[in-house]
């Protein structure tokens, strides 16, 4: 009787045979009960019944996980539909890319929604990605979950990049042939690799038809297994990376040494920590429904964000794709910028060397990395070198993509956007 | 254990919630609610109430609102104009503010076969207005101006002396006459000075090349264009024929309407069909078959059509062969032998000009004009060459050379021109080599032809 | 001892905004999904129309039965009226022929007379009779979306 009109209603239907049947815990009102919620939930069940009080703070993690597995969701929901229009083919994708915009009912909101969501989720893992390095929550025990997170963001980049070229308009088309060309300089295996990307050794029809099964089904299954593994991992590692947390948290089972003389139970054996082990009582906070509650008003929140772009800005589609008429300058998706201005430098260094040593130092910081402190806290004092570094990189990579999108005009020469730029004679 | 009360989220929840319904309103409404809805139910309301009868009322307000396109697979677009421009095929919309206004003359063009952007240009797919004119960024080709639109019939039509289009048949003249084939290559042949002509009308806009022609330098930095003096409707004419040249390829049922039948045309056939070697013209060709002066005179029209297509069936006995021509090629056939006793039309025949004439024609075909200027008159500016700054008239070329070293001058080309000042830029245009280009037998004509400039009883004391 | 409730039901404030913010995200939910199911729904299609025009009406003679092959239909004219039969035989959707005094399906048989009624044969019912108008530019305008009586036709 004191429960709000909402958990009435649900409540009503949820003791009905039918209901029962579905959701075998109504609306918790008891606390075996919202351990139970958790718990028996297919869905909900990936997180712990209770988490720690810090990982509730909104500034402990920012949300940018979460928000980039939202925008994940929001991608392939309005992905799914825009394939029931878009044909993969040279002569047909502009067309159905217009036909999207002006005769599909809903069609120019679900573009400009999947066009914008990519982009907000191109830089909202890589916000995630600084969020994890700077409070140290790469370090033991949650290095391979920093693998898996360099691996989601690589495929992130590849989701991005393979979809980029679908329009098949100049825009698409010259990016692709930038960014395949970069790709390229990579000594031994970068012509192949590029032979094997485009299917041929021009962006044409071979192109565009692998570069959509890369982008509907290979990548993002890909990525969704990895997203399953890295949540996972989150729990197993002992939850969202906090202050306070014990040193040793990571408790090693030698199964030689166990009795045989008994039988074990899965939780006996199972490796790592859960929550309850070890753990202050006062700090654990039911799931359901605070946790449950935050990341609903979150993904209202990115649901408000993606729609307000989509319905107010519509995504760019430029002339159709004509491979004799660059323009001029022809640049690489915004993320793929400061890579081209390195290029236009030395093909060499730039294609090659950075974005190698890039990769390599992503992969191997958490064991080249031992110390363990300072985990858990933002900028903390112990990791001032470390921080240094990396914020150092972050800056030069942010300067780097600001002149190639803003400050380089024909011919990649130098330009000043707030001045106009000399005119270009063209060849005919 | 408590994290506290959640109430204070509900201020969040609502406020959240309310942002993310409001914003699907308004994209539901900016889906729902598009400019091509209205204008088909005022043309609805305009049906019903010109509606006499119960049946027509009724059918009309039983009219859909619905996107209309007509699909146009073989020449690979969708026109999606008739949306709003619902009355296009109701003649008694005549007058009608657009864009319920009726489309006149669609008859030869039907608008099932045809659509609309294949004449009109403009973005077919789209069905806003501006985006449907084309007059957006990253969209090449925006609606023609009305007065270009004969622009549009080059492109299935040819466009030399064209009766259907005469401002296109005047841009073409235009264009042979001033020699812009000396350096601009169009469709086979052409020079290379400049650069070619062959899809410049997708490329550039009406207001561009008006302004090409006038002051080339000005739109194009570093070009050796002279400066045209085109008169007002040359002008329009020959922007209308560039416009004309977009390069489109029209599939099997349009290229079989190129020519329309125009007694020139029959003209051209009659030579290129080699028909002189049994029937003549004027005293001249051959004696098998009966000379074809008075043609127009003895045979109808349709006479000499059904001749045309099969001769036999007109004329038992005869020898002349089936030669299999297209309707139009009949037609325009017919035209030619009707008009004979037009002096103009038989005198054009080349067979019987004089060589003199015969270059001349040889001159304006090559384009000679655009540089050595209409008879060598020469004038056209060249800065820093030496002759004067301009390139060499060619009235005195029979007292300053053999017809040897002519010739040889005009297969090689000079490249290298003497520039008056060697510390300014080299001059811009230069003699092109037309080895290759120019037919060995079409040389002595043309040099019959420049020899025959030197003004007639005067003394240069060379 | 049950931890106070999580929602404190005895404020107005509280329950007003939780009905008012369900209310929003639950219509959302349902705008969005409908969107999404009407999204799917073609508004244009690329099929060839079933409406076309069959060229003006003295493009036919007299009383004359003119195959469309396209179409795949005849067109029929008696003096000044039109119809327009389908030729699609109803069994199997083969093409029907034309024959003395009707029309026969080389495929399995069935024979149609004059008014498309089955006579023999496989076909479970008669031809079909589509709507002949007139099209304001003076065109035969044949709907196959609608399908008439046999009795029905155009009189000019």
């Amino acid at each position: 009787m004191n429960a709000p009109w909402p958990s009435r209603l649900w409540q009503r239907f949820a003791r009905t045979r039918v209901g029962h049947s579905v959701f075998r815990v109504g609306l918790p009102h008891s606390n075996l009960e919202r351990a139970q919620a958790m718990v028996s939930s297919f869905l909900l069940h990936v997180q712990p019944a209770k988490v720690n009080r810090h990982a509730l703070r909104p500034t402990a993690t920012l949300g940018l996980g979460l928000i980039s597995l939202y925008l994940f969701f929001i991608l392939t929901g309005t992905g799914v539909l825009l394939m029931f229009y878009y044909v993969p083919s040279t002569d047909r994708a502009y067309d159905a890319m217009k036909d999207l915009q002006f005769v599909v009912s809903a069609g120019l909101i679900l573009r400009n929604m999947h066009r914008w969501a990519a982009h907000l989720m191109v830089l909202f893992v890589m916000l995630h990605l600084c969020r994890v390095f700077y409070t140290g929550a790469y370090k033991r025990p949650r290095e391979f979950n920093w693998l898996i997170g360099t691996g989601l963001f690589l495929l992130t980049l590849g989701l991005s990049f393979t979809g980029y070229l679908l329009p098949w308009d100049q825009l698409a088309f010259w990016a692709i042939t930038v960014g395949t060309s970069i790709a390229g300089y990579a000594p031994v295996v970068g012509p192949k690799l590029k032979y094997l990307l485009l299917g041929g050794n021009v962006v044409g029809q071979e192109a565009l038809i692998r570069f959509y099964a890369l982008h509907v089904i290979v990548l993002p299954g890909l990525a969704a297994l990895g997203i399953c593994i890295h949540l996972w991992r989150v729990r197993k590692d002992g939850g969202l990376a906090r202050p306070d947390e014990p040193a040793d948290s990571v408790q090693q089972i030698e199964l030689s040494q166990l009795p045989t003389n008994k039988s074990y139970g899965l939780m006996e054996l199972a490796r790592g920590t859960t929550p309850q082990v070890g753990k202050n009582p006062e700090d654990e906070i039911f799931s359901w429904p605070h946790l449950i509650f935050r990341e609903l008003l979150l993904f209202l929140a990115v649901v408000a964000v993606v729609l307000f772009l989509a319905v107010f800005w519509n995504a760019p589609l430029e002339q159709l794709a004509n491979p004799i008429h660059p323009p001029n300058p022809a640049k690489a998706p915004w993320y793929f910028l400061g890579l081209q201005e390195l290029v236009s430098y030395s093909a060499f260094w730039g294609g090659v060397v950075v974005p190698g040593l890039l990769v390599t130092v992503l992969v191997l910081l958490p064991y080249l990395d031992r110390g363990r402190a300072g985990v858990g806290r933002w900028f903390a004092r112990e990791r001032t070198v470390a921080n240094t570094i990396f914020t150092v990189c972050l800056v030069v990579a942010i300067a780097l993509t600001l002149i190639g999108s803003v400050f380089r005009g024909p011919n990649w020469s130098w330009q000043t956007p707030w001045q106009p730029p000399p005119a270009v004679v063209e060849g005919h | 254990m408590n994290e506290g009360p959640l109430h204070k989220f509900y201020g969040w929840f609502t406020g959240l919630s309310l942002l993310v319904g409001g914003l699907v309103v308004v994209a539901y409404y900016k889906d729902e609610f598009r400019s091509w809805k209205d204008y088909q139910r005022h043309f609805i309301q305009e049906e019903v109430r010109r509606a006499t009868k119960p049946q027509q009322r009724a059918l009309a307000e039983a009219t859909p609102v619905q996107i209309r396109q007509i699909v146009l697979p073989e020449l690979q677009r969708v026109d999606r104009c008739t949306t709003c421009h619902l009355a296009v095929e109701d003649s008694s919309y005549g007058g009608y503010p657009q864009p319920l206004a009726y489309h006149p003359q669609h008859d030869r063009h039907p608008f099932d076969k045809f659509g609309c952007t294949i004449c009109h240009r403009g973005q077919g797919r789209a069905t806003t207005m501006a985006d449907a004119h084309g007059n957006v960024p990253h969209w090449d080709a925006p609606m023609l101006p009305l007065r270009y639109i004969q622009a549009s019939c080059g492109q299935c039509h040819q466009a030399a002396d064209n009766p259907a289009a005469p401002e296109l048949a005047r841009g073409s003249q235009v264009f042979e006459a001033n020699g812009c084939r000396g350096c601009h290559k169009l469709g086979n042949s052409g020079g290379m000075v400049g650069p070619e002509l062959d899809k410049v009308g997708a490329r550039r806009s009406s207001e561009w090349l008006k302004k090409h022609f006038l002051t080339p330098a000005a739109v194009t930095p570093g070009s050796g264009m002279p400066p045209q003096k085109f008169s007002e409707p040359d002008l329009e004419a020959i922007t209308l024929f560039m416009l004309s040249q977009t390069g489109e390829s029209v599939p099997g049922f349009y290229a079989s309407m190129k020519v329309i039948p125009s007694a020139n045309e029959g003209r051209r056939l009659f030579q290129q069909k080699g028909c002189i070697a049994c029937h003549a013209i004027g005293g001249q060709g051959g004696k098998i078959a009966p000379a074809l002066d008075d043609v127009g005179l003895r045979r109808t029209p349709a006479w000499i059509v059904q001749h045309f297509r099969d001769p036999q069936s007109v004329s038992p006995g005869t020898v002349m062969p089936r030669f299999g021509f297209t309707e139009p090629e009949v037609r325009a056939l017919t035209e030619f032998l009707v008009h004979l006793r037009d002096q103009q039309v038989a005198l054009s025949l080349p067979s019987l000009m004089s060589p003199v004439e015969r270059g001349r024609e040889i001159y304006r075909k090559y384009g000679c004009a655009g540089c050595h200027g209409t008879d060598g008159k020469g004038g056209v500016p060249n800065p820093n060459a030496k002759t004067a700054q301009q390139v060499p008239a060619l009235t005195y070329v029979a007292d300053g050379y053999k017809k040897d070293e002519i010739k040889k001058l005009i297969l090689n080309g000079q490249h290298e021109i003497t520039p008056l000042d060697p510390k300014l830029p080299p001059p811009p245009l230069y003699m092109p080599a037309w080895r290759g280009t120019i037919a060995d037998a079409e040389f002595d004509d043309l040099i019959t032809y420049l020899f025959s400039l030197k003004p007639k009883g005067e003394d240069l004391g060379f | 001892m049950n931890p106070p409730s999580l929602n404190d039901p005895t404020s107005r404030r509280g329950f007003f905004q939780l009905t008012l913010g369900w209310l929003a995200a639950g219509f959302a939910v349902a705008a969005s999904s409908a969107a999404a199911m009407r999204f799917l729904v073609p508004n244009v299609l690329y099929e060839p129309s079933l409406r076309f025009k069959a060229g003006q009406p003295d493009d036919y003679a007299e009383s004359s039965v003119t195959f469309l092959e396209e179409e795949r239909v005849f067109l029929l004219r008696q003096g000044n009226t039109f119809r327009c039969l389908s030729a699609i035989c109803t069994h199997l959707g083969c093409t029907v022929n034309r024959a003395s005094n009707g029309y026969h399906c080389p495929c399995h048989g069935s024979v149609f007379n004059e008014q498309g009624t089955v006579l023999s044969g496989p076909a479970p019912r008669g031809l079909e009779w589509f709507s002949v108008t007139l099209s304001k530019d003076n065109r035969l305008l044949v709907d196959k979306s609608q399908r008439v009586n046999a009795g029905q036709y155009l009189v000019l």
